[in-house]
């Protein structure tokens, strides 16, 4: 058997002796199988090692195609620049996805750097835990981390200049900017006696924040500034491409955890070991690998377990990772599928232009048929003949890598600025720095299309006698791909911007037009339940008699955000089943046009001490009594069976609406009046008469002269809000309709480049044609019909590729179906529209036909 | 440039067939080389580089006849051409310029 490989590999006289040997030595030594494998084996990696495989001349090939090159600038260039387009979108969509999953923290020896969390969700332990795992983590012997931190994410609001700006925000333990190896760009980061509870609230600030809210004035430093609910001294600003721990999202305020409300709690209760949940990073000790470290720290917390038992402990094994890209867990689930979509939707306009530079060398091929056969009879051998095609594609591929960085860099910085207009768009920050990874990719990318784009041209050029014939089905064959591909891509974006506006029209239940609603926070210490209850009263009191104001009213949470849910069963022995909730102020209903279909709604009789009301949905009222009146029924609310529950009076019932998204199927759903249930974090409805966006500024002129020292975050219409949850499939669609838009232009360069090509074959024929009678119009029809029947072919395997592909959009597609007949047909059409376009200019080009001079053309 | 200059290999081929003289085929230069150098040389890359050397002019090589002992195959035999006598002596007078007046501490 490894005879016979070495015979195949070396045939004739050649292996004969080699194996002569191999079999002289076998006898010799007495044997040993393994020992004549290797040998033979030894033979093939010689064989086929890079060094003997490119030859020296492969250096003259690759002068010689800058040269053929050279001399063909348009050529050239046009295969350069459809490159430059595939792979700029790569390197663009490959920077976002390098930025998410593996780019390093911008920290110094951030390879060094390790996320710890826990393989259920991202929190690893309380704080508690964090200080046991520190100290024990850093014991001499053991020793695992250099540093360790803990820290947990948040959105805070902080105010400056009467206005509340909401910002993500960590709070660390002071080591934070030691383990990290950060330095202030201005000021300084904590000290030791800021990790001590009780001590002067300080915050360093974010570069973005630093430029936004102090116009990067030095004086910041010092000044003290609301943030969240305590007084917080600045004392620096970070560097300034610092955004946190998990880009994208973007931290632009750092405190320390002892400043933290829920840390004072720990204070009190010295027992507590449950909260507050912290996340963790540590820069790891010399020598220690990440797999080390998280064998350690998972034997560490199964021993601190055993010596602080609890009941709730935090399920899950530890993981230990190099902190890259977004390092919470979460973000990194949600942003898999999106990556990996778009990576394969720029893969697919990549190979689209790679199949336009196949076509191009295969009609210069044709061209340059005479300079073959020169060679050819010079002695020159099919394998030569095809390594010059691959050298000349490596020679366009490296241009079009050069300029498709260059395109990815400028496409990406449009990206990155275009971020921060999307709704919710504000907390997210791409930098889109091209780095080695990106370089590297692109180059890949590059390499991979030389060798696709030049593997048929070559194996024509390998195949001696391939007939014009040949060539020309090949490049039909090439322009149907084409057209096939980019109509799935244009099928898919057609689809999702459908999608984006069947879900803007999708009937929410209440009524937006005219409405805006404003959080706002009336939360301890400036607020008790009480003082808070008479305060928006007022609130709503003054709301109501400003002009142009038809109602205003309170929710707990904003429509269309609405996450809260509670456990409700109709009895004290029924198992209590999820729904979701809000707690709303008296005329919730009539300012959000929610009919009550039966009972009434919320009114000042439901105050502190009278009888507990609720308003459900239809949905509840059918789950909990089917087939009964549920005005009058109880509900009781809760999903501790074992602690006393609520027990309320059903007063009315609500039509059902939409609560969290707009693509969700109806579920059960129960109000509770905010007279007898308290929340501090509101949002105040107004239904305006005028445009809504106008009353923004009078409102919160009005609120603020109820109380300066009043949170107000942002004021949004509902119009806005609905447009804000569907950012993703907004997103989505904006990308792939550019993406496919690119491979639609692609395509049709392709498509005009075949029939132009045909044209300028067929001119003798044209002329011939003219010449015995035929009509110009016969002409026009003859060539744009080739360009038609094309497109058709195409369009039709486009249709059964879209079929199979669209299903992969499911979830954006808001109950569209992914086989929506007029996205398809849309997209077809505008397909055809297309190609008729690029395929009359040549056609128009074969009516102009002299029969004259194309006849004595030859 | 590269022509004139032998690698380490190279040297040790050229040498193994040298001194073999008439005995020099496949089977004696891997062990000549195994036995004085130590190192084991697998017959790929003894084969690529007795390749390299033949086509550069330093070596020549013929075929004897086929044997019993050895299947029935022929041997290819090797013998040095004054190329590769003229390019072993440059590479021998190169390191002997180098090392003169060296001393290793």
């Amino acid at each position: 058997m490894a005879e016979r490989l070495l015979r195949r590999l070396a045939p004739g006289r050649e292996g004969e002796i080699i194996a002569g040997d191999l079999r002289e030595e076998f006898e010799a030594r007495g044997g040993g199988r393994i020992w004549y494998w290797r040998e033979v084996l030894s033979c093939v990696a010689v064989r086929f090692s890079p060094h003997r495989l490119t030859a020296p001349d492969l250096r003259q090939d690759l002068h010689y195609a800058v040269r053929v090159l050279r001399r063909n600038p348009g050529y050239a260039l046009t295969a350069m620049v459809c490159l430059a387009l595939g792979i700029g979108v790569n390197s663009t969509v490959f920077s976002m996805v390098n930025e998410l999953f593996w780019q390093p923290l911008p920290l110094p020896h951030s390879g060094r750097l390790a996320i710890v969390v826990r393989e259920s969700d991202g929190m690893s332990c309380s704080y508690r835990d964090y200080l046991e795992f520190r100290q024990r983590a850093a014991a001499p012997g053991g020793r695992l981390f250099s540093g360790l931190v803990a820290y947990d994410d948040m959105r805070v609001s902080i105010d400056i200049g009467g206005i509340s700006h909401i910002v993500g925000a960590d709070a660390v333990t002071a080591n934070f900017a030691d383990v990290l190896g950060l330095k202030a760009q201005l000021g300084r980061w904590f000290g030791p006696e800021d990790d001590r509870l009780g001590s002067d609230p300080v915050a360093v600030i974010g570069d973005g924040a630093w430029g936004r809210l102090f116009g990067r004035s030095p004086d910041a430093i010092g000044q003290r500034v609301r943030i969240g609910t305590e007084r917080y001294r600045i004392i620096g600003v970070a560097p300034p491409r610092f955004v946190g721990m998990s880009p994208p999202h973007m931290v632009e305020v750092w405190m320390p955890l002892a400043s933290q409300p829920d840390m004072r709690d720990l204070l009190a209760n010295p027992g507590e070991w449950e909260r507050p949940l912290v996340r963790m990073i540590g820069r790891l000790a010399d020598g220690r690998s990440t797999r080390e470290a998280e064998a350690g720290m998972r034997a560490l917390d199964a021993r601190i377990r055993r010596d602080f038992p609890r009941d709730n402990a935090p399920a899950g094994a530890i993981t230990v990772d190099v902190a890259t890209g977004a390092t919470r867990p979460d973000v990194r689930r949600v942003a898999a599928p999106m990556a990996a979509l778009l990576l394969s939707v720029t893969a697919v306009v990549l190979l689209i232009a790679c199949v336009n530079v196949a076509n191009l060398i295969l009609s210069r091929s044709a061209v340059r048929r005479h300079e073959m056969a020169v060679r050819r009879a010079l002695g020159a051998g099919p394998w030569r003949l095809a390594r010059q095609t691959l050298a000349e594609g490596l020679v366009l591929g490296a241009g079009g890598v050069a300029l498709g960085l260059a395109v990815g860099y400028w496409s990406g910085r449009l990206l990155a600025r275009s971020l921060p207009g999307f709704p919710h768009g504000g907390m997210l920050a791409l930098r889109l720095d091209p780095d080695w990874r990106v370089v590297a990719y692109a180059a890949t990318a590059g390499l991979a299309s030389a060798v696709v784009f030049t593997l048929a041209p070559a194996m024509d050029a390998v195949r001696a006698n391939a007939g014009v014939k040949r060539r020309m089905r090949q490049r039909d064959v090439y322009v149907v791909a084409q057209v096939a591909l980019s109509l799935v891509l244009l099928i898919a974006a057609t689809l999702l911007v459908r999608a984006l506006g069947h879900a803007l029209d999708v009937d929410p239940g209440f009524a937006m037009a005219g409405r805006l609603e404003a959080r706002l926070s009336v939360w301890e210490p400036e607020y008790t339940a009480q003082t808070g209850r008479l305060y928006l009263d007022r609130v709503l009191a003054a709301v109501r008699a400003m002009p142009d104001v038809r109602s205003a009213t309170i929710g707990h949470n904003t429509p269309l955000s609405i996450t809260d849910a509670t456990c409700a069963a109709p009895d004290a022995n029924t198992r209590p089943r999820r729904a979701g909730l809000d707690i709303v102020a008296a005329g919730y209903f009539d300012t959000l046009g929610i009919p009550v279909l039966r009972g009434r709604a919320f009114a000042a009789l439901d105050r502190q001490g009278a009888p507990q009301v609720v308003v459900v949905n239809e949905t509840f009222a059918r789950r909990y009594w089917p087939g009964k009146d549920p005005i009058g029924q109880s509900v009781w609310l809760g999903c501790e069976v074992k602690e006393p529950r609520t027990v309320a009076e059903v007063a009315g019932v609500a039509r059902d609406a939409k609560y969290s998204s707009l693509d969700e199927p109806p579920q059960p759903f129960v109000y509770r009046p905010l007279a007898q249930e308290w929340a501090g974090f509101v949002t105040l409805i107004v239904h305006t008469a005028g445009r809504p966006e106008r009353f923004t500024a009078p409102l919160r002129a009005a609120l603020s002269a109820l109380d300066p020292n009043l949170r107000v975050y942002e004021i949004e219409t509902l119009e806005e809000c609905a447009a804000g949850s569907l950012f993703q499939v907004r997103w989505q669609a904006a990308l792939l309709a550019v993406f496919g838009g690119l491979a639609m232009v692609l395509a049709a360069v392709g498509l005009y480049g075949v029939v132009a090509y045909t044209v300028a074959q067929q001119t003798r024929e044209l002329g011939i044609r003219l010449a015995i009678g035929a009509q110009r119009g016969d002409l026009l029809w003859m060539v744009l019909g080739r360009g038609l029947r094309l497109t058709a072919a195409g369009i039709a395997i486009g249709l059964l590729l879209s079929a199979a592909a669209t299903r992969l959009l499911g979830g954006l597609l808001y109950g569209m179906s992914p086989l929506d007949p007029v996205s398809f047909a849309a997209a077809s059409l505008a397909w055809t529209a297309v190609a008729t376009l690029a395929s009359y200019v040549p056609a128009r080009r074969a009516m102009k036909v002299d029969p004259v001079v194309a006849l004595r053309w030859e | 440039m590269s022509d004139h200059y032998l690698g380490e290999f190279e040297q040790i081929v050229l040498l193994a067939v040298l001194r073999l003289g008439d005995d020099a085929y496949g089977v004696p230069i891997r062990r000549e080389i195994e036995k004085r150098c130590g190192r084991k040389v697998t017959v790929g890359a003894l084969y690529s580089t007795l390749d390299r050397l033949e086509a550069k002019g330093h070596l020549s090589s013929w075929f004897a006849d086929p044997t019993a002992e050895r299947g029935g195959r022929s041997r290819r035999y090797f013998r040095l051409e004054p190329a590769g006598v003229e390019a072993l002596g440059r590479a021998k007078a190169m390191f002997e310029r180098m090392w003169k007046g060296v001393r290793l501490a």
